[in-house]
């Protein structure tokens, strides 16, 4: 009987009379850990969504706390108003649809050279790309390195030093190798040349990792604050859409600082465009996207970070 | 005996190739200076047209020759006035897209240098073309360049001789004289029917451009390391009146100044890894705890939730932060129901801020890398699990002794990555959460050196201490490296 129940097991999960009350206990203490983890990382977004749709003037009081009151969404069309931000997001969406797109490219096409036996060299030149993800000349000399090549202040600083991407090329490359090598032989025996091959052959094999990359590179793109907030100092109109938004904090946070006490406070943010609730709508629009792209990310994320663990 | 064995063998390979030992080295010759020409077009540092010191410094000759605005920003004014003529920077554009298409033809003329004797032989004479065409640009910059120091406004408009262009006729004249070399003395090698070139060629062609990019972005900045031996200030130029050598690497121990702040701001850093290296073990935990989840559904529901976060920049991260902690943010609004509300700002506050930045640092990232441990445990053998119940093991103890040796392996891996990145703590949370009030606390290694290099503009300071830090990490990435595979057999790189 009791051998029974044993490998009858799957049953016996579902029902669940095996279990001793300890372990009851600890699948409902699990349940409502994870539950409320789950809590921690959705609520803010929610706070932060149901603050943007609210009536302004109990926003500014932090009036709205579990649910929206008054629901409008006059902030999101205020938004147009807000200076440099359209610049931001034109500048944004364009960094990282072209920027993206060239990576993907480049790391395919690196990636399947670096699979063929017949390169010039090959062993070197993949080493010489995977080295450089081991070391890092550090922030400044990168910087100078920028500046000396006159990419400061100037737009195709985001696109041309993010076209190598040594770790999607190996990823790449580990993926292409996977891929039977009697495809490519009988596609050159019947006299395709390296590019036909690539392109009729390995791009769309390779379509899974190509699209997880080109996720990651977008979502990083989408995300990138640091190159903007370094190289372009003197160039407000090329900040991307996240230095944008640091800025509209900071300077806030700076003038919370200032009037700490002081009794104007709320009037002065609330006559300013860098107000609160602008501050939280800029944040939801720059979060927004992300989300969007967040569920075909998801199939893919696995994957890329699998890859990675094997890399080599 | 052996020796008239090989030699006509030997003999034999060279007629095959058809090319001798003095014509390689020509053609290496060739490809090289092309490669140097076709990249200095993308230098500023190296633009040849740069002939008045009012020429914007970041301008390379590409960009010289497509964009005549940002050529002559700053002469507009001079042109109105007529103190400077128009016609000199026309010429100087124009002249830098002639020497740009002569590079162009240097540069396709050294590739198909690298294919076989009938392309070599039609393809010698784009250098040659290429070349002269070029010199022609020079010219024609040297002729604005006279123009300029003819016109009324010389003085005003600082009128310098750039050296790079000696570097140029000396690289021009180079290539003219090898492809003339080449040209005369290799008219009688028998040709092949088709232009071809060998594949591992092509191929490489094919790379070329992405192994440039990576020596450009990847390898060029560790030359950016030679500023810390100069006396360097922000817009200035490297000379051997500002070498100091050493200076800034004893003024690292000596300046009782940038000791403490060195003491502090490592203290900071490596407490901060610490703490991670201390929790590094919860993104398993939270794998295992997951994996004990019995409704697929709702474990699927927890990933996806969970690893949102992730996704979101460090600046979304202190919107959030700014919603939730300050003044009217969440949390006070929330303690309000217990009559605890103090109106305090949260983030101004700087007790237990290493616990805090590692709390949001968990957050953040928990989900996303618990995924990699979840993957690690859906690869152990179920069998072991089948066997472990049938010998009486409870589920804790197949946990304890299946699971847990199970992702041991990928534990120590990403343990020994963590370790040997301790100096790297990154730089954007650390940046957007500090404050007048928490700077002494928050400030990291990669905080401490973006603050005084880029926002102070101590260059050559900051290049010694990021310097030292590169060199460190690599150190214990070896060594880490080695570590594992003395006890693991493998290596982790």
């Amino acid at each position: 009987m009791n051998n029974l129940t044993e490998l009858n097991s799957k049953t016996a999960r579902r029902s669940g009379f095996r279990r001793r009350p300890g372990e009851v206990v600890f699948d409902v203490v699990n349940v409502i850990m994870f539950t409320l983890f789950m809590l921690l990382c959705v609520f803010p977004f929610y706070y932060l969504f149901i603050n943007t749709i609210s009536d302004n003037d109990l926003v500014v009081k932090g009036a709205i706390t579990y649910y929206p009151i008054g629901i409008n969404f006059s902030n999101y069309i205020a938004l147009k108003e807000v200076s440099d931000l359209g610049n931001a997001f034109i500048v944004t969406i364009t960094r990282t649809i072209v920027g993206t797109a060239l990576m993907v490219v480049a790391s395919a096409l690196a990636g399947y050279l670096v699979t063929k036996k017949k390169l010039w060299k090959r062993s070197f030149w993949y080493r010489y790309i995977v080295i450089t993800m081991y070391f890092n000349a550090g922030l400044i000399p990168w910087y100078m390195n920028m500046l000396m090549l006159g990419l400061t202040n100037n737009f195709m600083a985001y696109i041309i030093p993010g076209i190598v991407a040594p770790f999607n090329i190996i990823l790449v490359k580990t993926y292409i190798e996977s891929i039977p090598e009697e495809l490519e032989e009988s596609a050159f025996i019947d006299g395709a040349s390296t590019f036909t091959i690539f392109r009729k052959i390995i791009w769309p094999l390779s379509k899974p990792i190509l699209a997880t990359i080109a996720i990651f590179g977008a979502v990083g793109n989408w995300n990138s604050f640091q190159d903007s907030l370094i190289l372009m100092k003197g160039a407000p109109h090329l900040f991307t859409l996240q230095h944008r938004l640091y800025v509209y904090l900071v300077k806030v946070s700076d003038l919370e600082t200032v009037m700490a006490g002081g009794a104007g406070t709320t009037m002065v943010l609330e006559n300013t465009l860098n107000s609160k609730v602008v501050k939280y709508t800029i944040a939801m629009a720059t979060i927004i996207p992300i989300l969007l792209v967040y569920p075909f990310m998801q199939k893919h994320f696995t994957k890329g970070i699998m890859l990675g663990a094997i890399k080599g | 005996m052996n020796k008239t064995a090989i030699q006509p063998k030997g003999l034999n390979i060279a007629k095959e190739l058809n090319t001798s030992k003095p014509s390689t080295i020509l053609h290496g010759i060739l490809r090289i200076c092309s490669l140097i020409l076709c990249l200095s077009m993308f230098f500023p540092g190296l633009n040849p047209a740069r002939i008045s010191n009012l020429i914007n410094r970041n301008i390379s000759l590409f960009t010289t020759g497509l964009s005549f605005s940002d050529l002559t920003t700053k002469f507009n004014a001079m042109f109105r006035q007529g103190a400077v003529d128009k016609s000199t920077f026309v010429l100087l554009s124009a002249a830098s897209v002639v020497i740009i298409v002569g590079t162009v033809l240097c540069g396709i003329g050294g590739c198909m240098s690298l294919g076989n004797n009938r392309m070599k032989s039609r393809g010698i004479w784009f250098p040659i073309v290429g070349s002269l065409i070029a010199s022609g640009g020079l010219v024609g910059i040297y002729r604005s360049y006279l123009q300029l120091q003819a016109s009324r406004g010389a003085k005003r408009a600082q009128v310098v001789f750039p050296s790079v262009f000696y570097l140029y006729i000396g690289l021009l004249g180079l290539i003219l004289l090898v492809s003339l070399i080449i040209l005369l003395t290799e008219r009688r090698l028998e040709k092949e029917d088709k232009m071809e070139m060998p594949e591992k060629y092509s191929l490489f062609l094919m790379l070329l451009p992405i192994i440039v990019l990576a020596f450009i972005f990847l390898y060029l900045p560790l030359y950016g390391w030679r500023y810390s031996f100069f006396d360097y200030k922000a817009g200035g130029t490297l000379s051997r009146e500002n070498f100091v050598g050493f200076k800034w690497f004893t003024i690292l121990f000596r300046n009782p100044a940038t000791v403490r702040d060195i003491v502090r701001v490592l203290r900071n850093t490596l407490v901060m890894s610490g703490l991670g290296i201390l929790t590094s073990w919860v993104p398993m935990a939270f794998a295992i705890l997951l994996n004990e989840i019995r409704s697929n559904r709702f474990k699927r529901l927890v990933q996806t939730v969970t690893t949102i976060p992730n996704f979101i920049s460090w600046v979304l991260v202190y919107a959030i932060a700014l919603a939730i902690f300050s003044t009217e943010g969440f949390l006070n609004s929330f303690l309000e129901l217990f009559n605890a509300n103090q109106n305090t700002n949260w983030l101004m506050n700087s007790d237990h801020m290493w616990t805090k930045m590692l709390l949001w640092g968990m957050w953040k990232s928990l989900g996303w890398s618990a995924i990699v441990y979840i993957a690690a445990i859906a690869g152990i053998d179920q069998e072991l699990y089948e066997a472990a119940k049938i010998d009486g093991a409870g589920r804790f103890q197949r946990v304890w002794h299946i699971t847990v040796p199970g992702l041991m392996p990928t534990y120590l891996v990403l343990l020994l990555l963590t370790i040997a990145g301790a100096l790297s703590n990154g730089l954007e949370q650390y940046l957007m959460f500090q404050n007048a009030n928490n700077k002494d606390v928050i400030e990291v290694l990669d905080l401490y050196v973006y603050n005084i290099g880029i926002d102070g503009g101590r260059i050559p300071l900051s290049t010694v201490i990021g310097m030292s830090k590169s060199l460190i990490s690599i150190t214990l990435l070896l060594f880490a490296n080695r570590l594992s595979k003395f006890v693991r057999g493998e290596g982790i790189i």
